[in-house]
């Protein structure tokens, strides 16, 4: 506490009452009947100059909200490609403080800027600091894959502090008391995983997301999106008739990985191809309910 | 003219004007109508909890205006109902823009003690607070002299209610006490900065009376201050921006409630019988959402089982018939004449012999236990991972033995250093997983077995092999493990005549060897405690798993609970190496973490070097073949008894736990000491068989 932004006359903050950043977007979409596109890349993939233009990219071809990766070296909810990418990044010198600019850059593009990060290394940059900064570059949320609202307690209070949404995730075995006690500390939308599983794309969809998101709804939150497993247009489609928006992690990193999961030699020709992959993406989420 | 001051003669002049409405006299009489107060001190001092005292606050000098109040009464409610258990009311008007209108509805609306908190510095305040409800007044002693204090204390008490004496100093806190004042508020902050200063408020309330509650008045806002002023030992907290301003009130005051309660339950004792998930601020459960069924449904059974004697008759049947427990303990005479050589002490050393037990290591005692729990939750597969391979190996050994269907992960470093045991779990029926990604150990395969586990723990246990990871590992991993050091001290009871020991030495990689033997002792001051790490090439080296020394470990969370953790400027997790496998972790068990804090067990490490020579110093003078792991022990022996020596002991009783047997290690061994021809050097190279290098 020591650590507490203060305001100019020295006094601590206290809770910001912005409004926040992807509910304001949520409702837009709710006016018009359409659900949101999210995707993820991981920062510093496949090196920090060419992941800002990725980022850039994604907004410009159809993504609204940007879930910005930090990789780490014990990634417990990631699969294969994540993993890859995200290795990818550190061994290309990926640091943490370099990740502010993705977030401007995301911004300055008209997107929604969220992080992604397992929670050690937050903990470790410091959570009131990083609230702090990720703030003032224009931060919307963090996305904690490892962070239960039960261990949040200083996230929760810095990002009162700060005005940032928090988002938690669910899943299709959680019980209605957790998602209860996710939809009350929840601020934003909550992040419910199409299937008990690590990132990854998959053939199919089963059924549950949507059950997931009914009883998730249920519980008291108010927007609803699914990840984990969507992969393609159709069943981007499919899961927007149902969800406020429709995450996609792997299938954009796999444009700019080749089949032995090492960077494209030419990242260029990655540009493009996640530039083409998006927007199918996103015709596909965006006319769900057309 | 001060700021306080200042306060002061506005609340002065206000109660004058009061007073020419409503005279003394007349207040008087209204206080004998109301109910009696209620006993403030009750209130505030709990063994579960820190008692919360929530504040109907709208403004304030320093930060100005902070929120509408429009219905105090609906918002002591709020605060009742999230668990508070006193409400502040502020009476000033002018700065604060309170009134007792404000108290009088507060205290119509709520059952729990009421404080009046104003300029308070004469009797008709006094007794304008009881007539109005109050429970509680406020005194604050930079606004009072001492015999006004004394005074002004005496009335409150008198009228039957409790003074908050409100102080900022070491000497307000004397007059404070001098005056009797038995709940005082302190106010650490930093006047220069404005800032709250936990450390200060330490040093400030050091050393107060036992029967003093002290509260912590300044900068509480969330449950990070909660945490830390509790941590530091503050009875209670007084909070008024973090609730008053927050969107959902209820949850605000209960999110302080819980960190309050988190932290008296993370410190209770005694030791041995202390559960999770916290222990001190260590331990938690930061894993997936998708993890916290399964750990529920583990908490629960376990919960369950560990009460119905049925299943502690099974264990011990298992324990006995199975594993061949108890495992003996054997005198070590000619390896303490070694001792004496080296450290000069002359001790009677023991050796705690888990090596003996089936499969060759303490790991058994803890996987038979969680085996018996994945029958009786219905499951039908068990993964784990492995290090040195034997926890590897006695997960296929119960899953063989119960019908179990079964996987092990285990790095590529640490399947290629350790290949018997890889062949042994293949022949004992286990799937068999190296893993390849990260720095190929131990924690890639937990990672590996946690991504296993996320996605199929409907009908998966995951069987972790150490007193880390996620609650109710740590705990639960402990329980079965701390057969280990009740058989020891009975063994030297029984068999030695020896009532108990003053020191017990063991290896430190995840920690379930050295909690299992040190639990039955951790209540015993008597009873010398040290674990050592794995110091690989040294501390300085930046080559090894030390995680306690200087300089090392830092606070971290990994792999399912919060601990010290071997991590780079970035946060990433660090590689680690030790010439034991199982020793090669990047954290610690959260239980041992919080030891340490307390200065419980004292934690050093030995070299790869220290390491090899008390493994060899073992085989020689006992014939006994330790683990590598073990052999950290042993070599952490000669530490300790220098540590003892220095203590003023001259003829200790040492108890060393020998974790496992050495078998598995002849191939490392044999290379260290040069026991192989090159020929033989060769063929195990190419079999990747040398320390952390694979083929």
């Amino acid at each position: 506490m020591t650590h507490a932004t203060t305001t100019p006359s020295g006094q601590p903050l206290g809770i910001s009452h912005k409004p926040s950043p992807c509910r304001q977007l949520f409702a837009e979409f709710k006016a018009d009947d359409k659900p949101a596109f999210i995707g993820y890349l991981p920062y510093g993939f496949p090196n920090p100059e060419v992941s800002l233009t990725a980022f850039k990219t994604l907004v410009d071809n159809g993504v609204d909200i940007v879930e910005i990766g930090l990789p780490y070296s014990d990634p417990v909810m990631d699969g294969p490609v994540i993993q890859a990418a995200s290795q990818i990044a550190l061994n290309n010198g990926e640091k943490i403080a370099g990740v502010f600019k993705a977030v401007e850059t995301v911004a300055n593009a008209g997107g929604v800027p969220l992080i992604m990060s397992y929670w050690n290394l937050i903990y470790h940059y410091g959570v009131e600091r990083f609230a702090a900064d990720f703030a003032n570059a224009g931060g919307a949320g963090l996305i904690t894959p490892d962070l239960i609202p039960d261990e949040a307690g200083e996230w929760i209070e810095a990002s009162d502090r700060h005005g940032l949404d928090r988002i938690f995730l669910v899943s299709p075995d959680s019980s209605d008391e957790r998602l209860k006690i996710v939809a009350k500390n929840a601020r934003g939308f909550v992040y419910a995983a199409s299937r008990m599983g690590v990132t990854g794309e998959q053939a199919t969809l089963s059924s549950s997301p949507e059950q997931l998101v009914a009883r998730t709804r249920a519980a008291g939150a108010e927007n609803v999106c699914v990840g984990i497993g969507v992969s393609t247009p159709e069943q981007g489609r499919t899961v927007g008739q149902y969800a406020d928006g429709v995450i996609v992690g792997s299938a954009l990193v796999h444009t700019m990985l080749d089949e032995h999961g090492h960077a494209l030699a030419d990242p260029g020709a990655g540009l493009t191809l996640l530039a083409e992959r998006a927007t199918a993406l996103a015709e596909g989420i965006h006319n769900a309910r057309k | 003219m001060s700021v306080l001051d200042e306060l002061v003669a506005g609340a002065v002049e206000d109660q004058r004007s009061r007073e020419q409405e409503i005279t003394l006299d007349e207040l008087k009489a209204r206080a004998a109508t109301m109910p009696a107060p209620l006993d403030a001190k009750r209130w505030l001092r709990r063994a579960d909890g820190i008692p919360v005292i929530a504040e109907i606050k709208r403004a304030s000098p320093s930060k100005g205006f902070l929120a509408d109040i429009d219905d105090p009464a609906a918002l002591a409610r709020e605060y009742e109902q999230g668990g508070a258990s006193a409400i502040s009311v502020l009476t000033e008007g002018r700065k604060f823009l309170g009134s007792l209108d404000d108290l009088d509805r507060v205290r119509a609306a709520v059952d729990i003690p009421v404080l009046r908190k104003d300029f308070i510095v004469n009797d008709y305040q006094v007794w304008e607070a009881r007539a109005h409800g109050a429970d509680l007044v406020l005194l604050i002693v930079a606004a009072l002299d001492d015999d006004n204090l004394q005074h002004l204390l005496d009335l409150t008490n008198e009228l039957g209610m409790t003074a908050l004496v409100e102080t900022h100093t070491r000497e307000e806190i004397e007059r404070a006490i001098k005056a009797g004042a038995d709940v005082i508020g302190i106010n650490a902050r930093n006047l220069k900065n404005l800032k709250v200063d936990v450390s200060k408020y330490s040093e400030l309330a050091d050393n107060l009376p036992e029967n003093v509650i002290r509260v912590a008045e300044s900068g509480v806002f969330g449950s990070v201050e909660v945490e830390d002023y509790a941590r530091a030992g503050a009875d209670a907290v007084l909070v008024g921006e973090g609730v008053a301003t927050a969107d959902d009130h209820v949850l605000a005051v209960e999110r302080l409630v819980k960190a309050g309660a988190k932290v008296k339950a993370s410190e209770e004792t005694p030791l041995a019988e202390h559960e999770g998930p916290y222990f001190g601020q260590f331990g938690g459960r930061y894993v997936p959402e998708a993890l916290i069924t399964a750990l529920d449904e583990l908490e629960r059974v376990y919960n369950e089982a560990k009460v119905d004697p049925e299943f502690q008759k099974e264990l011990k049947r298992l324990n006995q018939q199975y594993v061949g427990r108890p495992s003996p303990l054997t005198e070590a005479p000619r390896f303490a004449e070694r001792l004496k050589e080296k450290t000069g002490l002359d001790a009677h050393v023991f050796l705690k012999r888990e090596d003996l037990n089936h499969t060759g290591a303490h790991k058994i005692n803890n996987a038979i236990g969680q085996a018996l729990l994945v029958k009786r939750m219905g499951k039908t597969r068990v993964i784990a991972e492995t290090g040195a391979g034997q926890h590897g190996v006695a997960t296929a050994t119960v899953c063989a033995m119960m019908g179990l269907k079964c996987r092990i992960y285990m790095g590529q470093v640490d399947a290629r250093r350790q290949a018997l045991n890889v062949a042994r779990m293949r022949m004992l029926g286990a799937e068999v997983v190296e893993v390849t990604l990260g720095d190929r150990i131990l924690k890639d395969a937990i990672n590996e077995a946690l991504r296993d586990w996320v996605t199929n723990v409907e009908d998966t246990h995951y069987l972790l092999g150490t007193v880390a990871g996620p609650h109710p590992f740590p705990a639960m991993v402990r329980d079965f493990q701390k057969i280990i050091g009740e058989e020891a001290r009975e063994q030297l009871q029984d068999w030695y005549g020896i009532d108990h020991p003053d020191a017990i030495c063991a290896c430190v990689g995840g920690g379930s060897n050295a909690i299992g033997i040190m639990n039955a002792f951790l209540d015993d001051d008597r009873v010398n405690l040290y674990g050592f790490e794995a110091g690989g090439n040294g501390p300085e080296s930046g080559r090894h798993a030390i995680r306690f020394a200087p300089g090392t470990g830092e606070l971290g969370m990994f792999q399912g609970a919060k601990s010290y953790l071997l991590e780079n400027s970035e946060g990433q997790t660090l590689d680690t190496y030790s010439i034991s496998a199982g020793l090669d972790y990047a954290s610690v068990g959260p239980e041992h973490a919080w030891l340490k804090d307390i200065g419980r067990v004292n934690y050093s490490w030995a070299t790869d070097e220290e390491a090899m020579e008390g493994f060899k110093d073992l085989c020689e003078t006992e014939g006994i073949i330790p683990a590598i792991e073990s052999s950290h022990a042993v070599a952490g022996a000669y530490k300790a008894a220098r540590d003892l020596k220095e203590k003023g002991y001259e003829h200790p009783v040492m108890i060393i736990n020998i974790s496992g047997r050495g078998d598995k290690d002849m191939n490392t061994a044999g290379k260290w000491f040069g026991y192989l021809t090159d020929d033989q050097a060769k063929a195990l190279e190419a079999n990747g068989a040398s320390g952390s290098q694979t083929a």
